[in-house]
């Protein structure tokens, strides 16, 4: 039914692209302009063009601290959940039960779907001083009295880990799908050891969605709200509950707006770069 | 070999617990007892769901949610089916570019865009006096731009799939280009359609960070509920609460699966 250039068909996109021109791209374009204001107490803003925020933002020790340990938790977080994701991924990926495999799909998604609220619930019951994982630990005689991990890094990288690890695997598994098993299977007909052949054909072979799936990993931590609050108590300073903290409670726009930008940076980035990825693999 | 492949099974196996664990836990423990959670309970009641329900703020969060994911869904659907129609059936200049662009509400961290819509329905209220940030009307246009792009995924990807054949047969026999859409396109993407208003009310439900900026008093949504109430304290009762959320979301999980083959569909 394709009729060439349609202007029919065209105006059936235009309420859509309105909806998100109007109430995604003006609005993100409007703390773009924001960003390069400054914070005034009485007027909020002084409509002033200028690029202090910016620089307070990688100057300012608290701001680099903030960025820093972010950064640093990202990227912890990532390397932990691809080095669990590619287990997972390649074992569905190669299930021959279909059965089997649509199940294993719905129970990495749920998790993903239910929401941040409640899975940071699940994970301060879980991590909690009087919660199953002291419980456990104390009745297997691991430890003598119950330890802390709730309210620690530890247990904020834990939980972005959990949060992230579905979108690794669902990612991981459908470049894995398009893998051919029979590479493999020459792989091993050669002599090699199933885990040889992993390492030597499907991790190269999958390296361009192991990238992409980390670029999209690494973004969603650098972004993360609900876990370093819960989790991480409110000693964890990450960029995710600075810029809430900025804009909501303490009414400083242009500079919640700076830090928005950085945030909506290097996401843009990141995005970009594993898009460019995942396309290679077409090659 | 074979203690290989038993290994590797067990490893998977570990992970999902880590995975699904926390999940299994929070579901037990809304049926302990004791008010202070510890682990092994002294005995099982099932009255923290009652209690549960009795705080307004959960009850109403409840409501509230339900309706702003339904009307968000609604209002994906109609601006969503119709632009994935478009993106997929027609072809007119800067099309890639606005199928990116209807997708990219996914993209944006959504606390960056809670964030900037928030600032922008506040200015927008200076410049007309109209009110959008902390109304329900303000809360379902941020939830339509978490949902369309769902919509816009799983739509296109059905009619991706889907035979023009008989399209063109409707068309060849003189059906207009609307007749031609409800009497044989729709019923052809029909459970696409059904998976994507399924996803639109799951993203829309369980959103935290977006709607973060935009509740007012009295119009929470229930994850924010939730994270309000962890703030001071935890209990049975949030467990409670968060089994009923997942029992939503696992039930409009396994109802799209039906329609839709999610182990395909990603």
């Amino acid at each position: 039914m394709r009729e060439g250039r349609n202007w029919g068909g065209a105006s059936l996109v235009l309420p859509a692209f309105v909806l998100v021109a109007a109430f995604l791209l003006a609005p993100l374009a409007l703390i773009l302009r924001y960003s390069f204001d400054l914070h005034d107490p009485i007027k909020l803003m002084k409509g002033v063009f200028s690029t202090q925020n910016y620089v307070q933002a990688v100057a300012d020790p608290f701001y680099q601290d903030v960025l820093l340990t972010t950064a640093n938790i990202a990227a912890l977080s990532t390397v932990i959940v691809m080095l669990l994701a590619f287990p997972v991924a390649y074992y569905i990926s190669r299930l021959e039960s279909q059965r089997l495999r649509g199940w294993l799909i719905i129970l990495t998604v749920l998790p993903l779907l239910l929401g941040n609220a409640v899975r940071s619930a699940a994970w301060m019951i879980v991590m909690g001083t009087k919660g199953v994982a002291n419980a456990l630990l104390l009745s297997v005689g691991l430890i003598e009295e119950p330890i802390k991990i709730l309210y620690t890094p530890t247990a904020v990288v834990i939980g972005l880990v959990s949060v992230l690890l579905p979108f690794a695997i669902i990612t991981l598994q459908s470049v894995m799908d398009s893998i051919p098993s029979s590479l493999e299977e020459a792989g091993q007909s050669l002599g090699h050891s199933p885990l040889r052949t992993v390492y030597g054909v499907v991790l190269p072979l999958a390296m361009p969605g192991v990238a992409a799936a980390a670029a999209i990993c690494f973004a969603l931590a650098m972004n993360a709200y609900a876990t370093p609050v819960l989790i991480g108590g409110p000693t964890m300073q990450m960029m995710g509950p600075v810029v809430y903290g900025q804009i909501a409670k303490a009414n400083n726009w242009p500079f919640g707006s700076t830090l928005a930008c950085i945030l909506m940076f290097v996401t843009l980035v990141l995005t970009i770069v594993s898009t460019r990825f995942l396309s290679r693999k077409y090659f | 070999m074979k203690i290989g492949r038993y290994a590797f099974a067990a490893l998977v196996a570990l992970i999902f617990v880590f995975l699904l664990g926390p999940l299994i836990v929070i579901i037990w423990a809304s049926f302990f007892a004791d008010k202070i959670l510890s682990f092994p309970p002294s005995g099982y009641t099932t009255s923290w769901f009652g209690a549960a329900w009795a705080i307004s703020d959960f009850a109403n969060g409840f409501l509230m949610s339900v309706k702003v994911g339904a009307c968000a869904t609604v209002v994906s659907l109609l601006l969503g089916v119709p632009a994935a129609l478009a993106v997929e059936r027609y072809s007119f200049p800067g099309r890639e570019t606005i199928r990116q662009v209807l997708l990219s509400p996914m993209y944006v961290p959504a606390i960056v865009a809670g964030a900037a819509v928030y600032i922008y329905f506040v200015e927008f209220e200076i410049f007309t006096g109209f009110q959008l940030a902390a109304t329900f009307g303000g809360l379902v246009i941020a939830h339509s731009l978490i949902a369309l792009p769902w919509t816009m995924r799983l739509v296109c990807a059905s009619l991706v799939t889907a035979n023009t054949v008989s399209e063109e047969a409707a068309r060849s026999l003189g059906a207009n280009a609307v007749q031609t859409f409800f009497l044989v396109t729709l019923p052809i993407i029909r459970p696409g359609i059904i998976a994507a208003a399924m996803f639109s009310f799951i993203a829309s439900f369980s959103d935290l960070e977006k709607s973060l900026f935009l509740v007012g008093p009295g119009k929470t949504t229930l994850p924010i509920a939730i994270v309000n109430y962890l703030e001071w304290s935890l209990d049975p009762t949030i467990s409670a609460v968060a089994t009923v959320q997942i029992l939503i979301i696992g039930t409009a999980l396994i109802v799209s699966d039906r329609f839709v083959k999610l182990g395909k569909a990603f």
